[in-house]
């Protein structure tokens, strides 16, 4: 510390006066101050930060903390707010049926959708990635579903797709299969939402598609030289290569894919049925805190969700040290 | 060359200045909503179709010119979401001045202090002329008026008489039971060539059937400290009966119900699976849902011996104020005004029931629909039978809080016996265990 403030002062410190006309060394003097003040900032540039101090304290850090506290008390949305300790919590894990079958709901979710998504956006990101005519197109259209993919309409679409007398069955009709209401089942519903989520793979597509085109061309060229077919060529360069980049897709796609709300609420009209088969944990969440009155054990729900996806976070970055190969 | 102005000062100053009206008008804009809580005008909510969406605006406007030191802001929406978005902005400080309320939670609201008690009105500026005491009651929460009803609400059964005489099948007789409602949904089956199932699954729905059959056996869904009112014999006959209703396919199964959740036009009878239903939303929200001819029966009766009458006349929805708010006076003039007013009433028509006094219904009746007409005999054949039955049980208490997730419990237990996930023994035991921790919490 000492030595760091000591040569700060050094550095600080005027040069010695040489013996120069005044003149000029006014305008000196001028130029120095212009430059520390330069170096300084001056105030105005916390005036173009404040929109987003004033958003981070006051929409992420203030609420989040405030929603810590309350995950402690019985809040209700209506009366204030009483300590009850750890008693969510323990009820979230000991006491709550409903919980569990979130979080199974979740996993299953997650664990299904993630991996599909990633493996059809880097087919497809493959696929647009050499000469094509109409390519711009192509990638244009793939990449609609994402942009398309938290809206409400689209889930509303999904549900008369997936209706029992939706496009999907009709389109089952013509091979003669004869359908079923895919959203109406316990057995399959999760899947449509499933379904939704893979439909929108845009937008880990063109982050694909940027780590693709930067793949070395001559690295291919050596070994179509010595002999390597596609597969191979794919597999061993275009996978390892890649690897930073589907780190950072997967990553993305299993935060995303935790939070899901909107298609579940909007497909099971709010209910998370039938029987709780597309209760994902955000729309449990949503539904204790917002109709059930328990804001205090919906904040709970939201910190260990949290935690889960921390952990999860931090377990990819622990096992990526084995998977990923950056260029070093 | 030092005083020119380099581009890089040009920009900074243009900086400064968007900065500074980008401030301005953010520290504009939050003034102006922190007034709009306090400020002129009363802000009133309520859900419903868009027919009763246009029907309030114009009782409203008529309201407005006769009163105009009161401003009304409406803010009307569907079911979806209302009360979820009346919680946040009741925590917020900002909720509406005046609330249409729902009966199933006004209970709930009252506990909580959210509701103004009314009774200090009543005969000044509230006039309920008209109104009795047992369609009061809906709104009555610890014996203080928290909301004034609209309408009378009795649970029936609506059926598609197009659909009925086209499979060649007479209406069901108004005194049937529920014995006879399975042989009356099995012959639509077998009418239709098995093509439309009888009734909709009745199993899972609280408000509108359970509800009557355990009254029938002198059970309420809720005691009155908040617990459940009934036992578990009478809910595993209930839940045994429509597993029987389903396999002889007098009722459909789990995906049709399932698809109708929450979604009326889904409903077995709009989509043409069924010619009964127990869902009372058909005809009751502005016109009807379907292009049919309805007819409405009361809820079957219990053929066993010492069944009792299980109907009971409710309050349709109820307009409340809230307590915070420093306009109670001025709602009370708006409830006032919806409860008597000529214009307002006929304005209203049967949008939020079946009007509730008898001057009230007698300026609604020459301009009924058919179907409304229909709706409306219905509902007064009921409420008489009530009004003359010696055995029938007063009217339940308003649902303690947790009824909500209840009745979703109770939809979702059903559904999963209808799926095959659970055998009736099984979700009765679970049903029992979850309700009592809800009801607990």
């Amino acid at each position: 510390m000492s030595v760091t403030t000591e040569t700060l002062h050094k550095a600080g410190e005027e040069p010695p006066a040489a013996a120069a006309p005044a003149g000029r060394e006014r305008d000196r003097e001028r130029e120095r101050k212009r430059a520390a003040r330069r170096r300084a900032g001056g105030w105005w540039p916390f005036l173009f930060l404040a929109p987003w101090f004033i958003g981070v304290f006051g929409l992420v850090i203030g609420p989040m903390l405030d929603s810590l506290y309350l995950s402690f008390t019985n809040f209700d949305l209506l009366t204030p707010a009483q300590w009850t300790g750890a008693d969510n919590y323990t009820r979230m894990f000991t006491e709550d049926p409903n919980f569990w079958q979130s979080v199974r709901v979740t996993l299953v979710y997650v664990g299904v959708s993630v991996p599909l998504k990633l493996a059809l956006a880097l087919g497809v990101a493959m696929l647009l990635n050499r000469p094509l005519r109409g390519l711009g197109f192509y990638r244009a259209a793939f990449y609609l579903p994402s942009l398309l993919g938290g809206a409400v309409a689209v889930a509303i679409m999904w549900r008369q797709i997936f209706g029992e007398d939706g496009l999907f069955n009709a389109v089952l009709g013509w091979f003669g299969i004869e359908g079923q209401d895919w959203i109406s089942s316990p057995d399959t519903s999760i899947y449509t939402l499933i379904l939704l989520a893979v439909w929108q793979f845009g937008t880990p597509m063109v982050i694909f598609l940027a780590g693709l085109k930067q793949l070395p061309k001559d690295v291919y060229e050596a070994a179509a030289i010595d002999g390597a077919g596609p597969f191979t060529r794919f597999r061993r360069i275009t996978l390892p290569l890649l690897t930073p980049i589907v780190f950072f897709n997967v990553i993305l796609q299993i935060i995303g894919s935790f939070q899901t709300f909107t298609p579940a609420y909007v497909v099971s009209n709010g209910s998370g049925g039938p029987i709780g088969s597309t209760m994902l944990y955000s729309l449990y969440l949503y539904k204790k805190g917002f109709a059930d009155f328990q804001m205090g054990y919906a904040s709970a729900l939201a910190w260990v969700l949290f935690l889960v996806i921390a952990l999860f976070t931090a377990v990819n970055f622990i096992a990526s040290r084995y998977w990923v190969h950056y260029d070093d | 060359m030092g005083h020119t102005i380099s581009r890089r000062n040009l920009l900074r100053s243009a900086g400064v200045v968007a900065a500074a009206t980008t401030f301005g008008s953010v520290l504009t804009a939050c003034s102006g909503t922190g007034a709009g809580t306090t400020g002129g005008d009363l802000t009133m909510a309520w859900w419903g179709s868009d027919e009763r969406h246009t029907a309030y605006q114009k009782a409203l406007k008529a309201f407005t010119a006769k009163n105009a030191d009161i401003k009304i802001k409406p803010r009307y929406s569907g079911y979806d979401g209302y009360f979820d978005k009346f919680n946040t902005q009741v925590s917020g400080g900002s909720a509406p001045d005046l609330v249409q309320m729902d009966t199933a939670l006004v209970a709930a609201y009252a506990k909580k202090g959210v509701l103004a008690p009314l009774d200090e009105y009543v005969g000044k500026s509230l006039d309920l002329t008209g109104f009795s005491k047992s369609l009061l009651a809906a709104g009555t929460v610890d014996g203080k008026l928290y909301g004034v009803p609209s309408g009378i609400g009795v649970n029936i059964v609506t059926i598609n008489v197009t659909g009925l005489k086209e499979l060649g099948l007479t209406e069901p007789d108004k005194e049937w039971t529920w014995e006879e409602l399975k042989s009356y949904a099995a012959k639509i089956y077998k009418a239709s060539g098995g093509k439309i199932f009888g009734v909709d699954d009745g199993g899972g729905s609280t408000n509108q059937a359970f509800d009557i059959f355990a009254r029938e056996k002198g059970q309420n869904l809720y005691t009155a400290d908040g617990k459940l009112g009934y036992t578990r014999e009478t809910l595993e006959e209930w839940w045994t009966y429509w597993a029987e209703m389903r396999k002889i396919n007098a009722s459909a199964g789990g995906a049709v119900t399932s698809s109708a959740h929450n979604d009326l036009t889904k409903n077995a009878v709009v989509i043409g699976k069924a010619m009964i239903t127990f869902d009372s939303g058909l005809n009751n929200s502005g016109g009807s849902i379907t292009g049919a001819t309805l007819d409405f029966v009361p809820t079957p009766q219990g053929g066993w011996s010492g069944a009792r009458e299980g109907n009971y006349v409710n309050g349709g929805v109820l307009l409340s104020a809230t307590k915070r708010s420093s306009r109670v006076a001025d709602s009370v003039k708006i409830m006032s005004y919806f409860a008597q007013d000529e214009g307002a009433i006929k304005d209203m028509a049967l949008l939020r029931g079946i009007p509730p006094t008898d001057k009230a219904r007698a300026l609604v009746a020459p301009e009924m629909t058919p179907n409304d007409k229909r709706a409306s005999d219905a509902a007064a054949y009921v409420s008489d039978r009530v009004a003359k039955a010696t055995d029938a049980l007063p009217a339940p208490v308003a649902p303690p809080e947790g009824a909500n997730q209840i009745t979703e419990l109770l939809f979702q237990s059903n559904l999963a016996i209808a799926f095959g996930k659970k055998s009736v023994k099984a979700a009765l035991s679970e049903y029992f265990d979850q309700a009592e921790s809800i009801l607990s919490a």
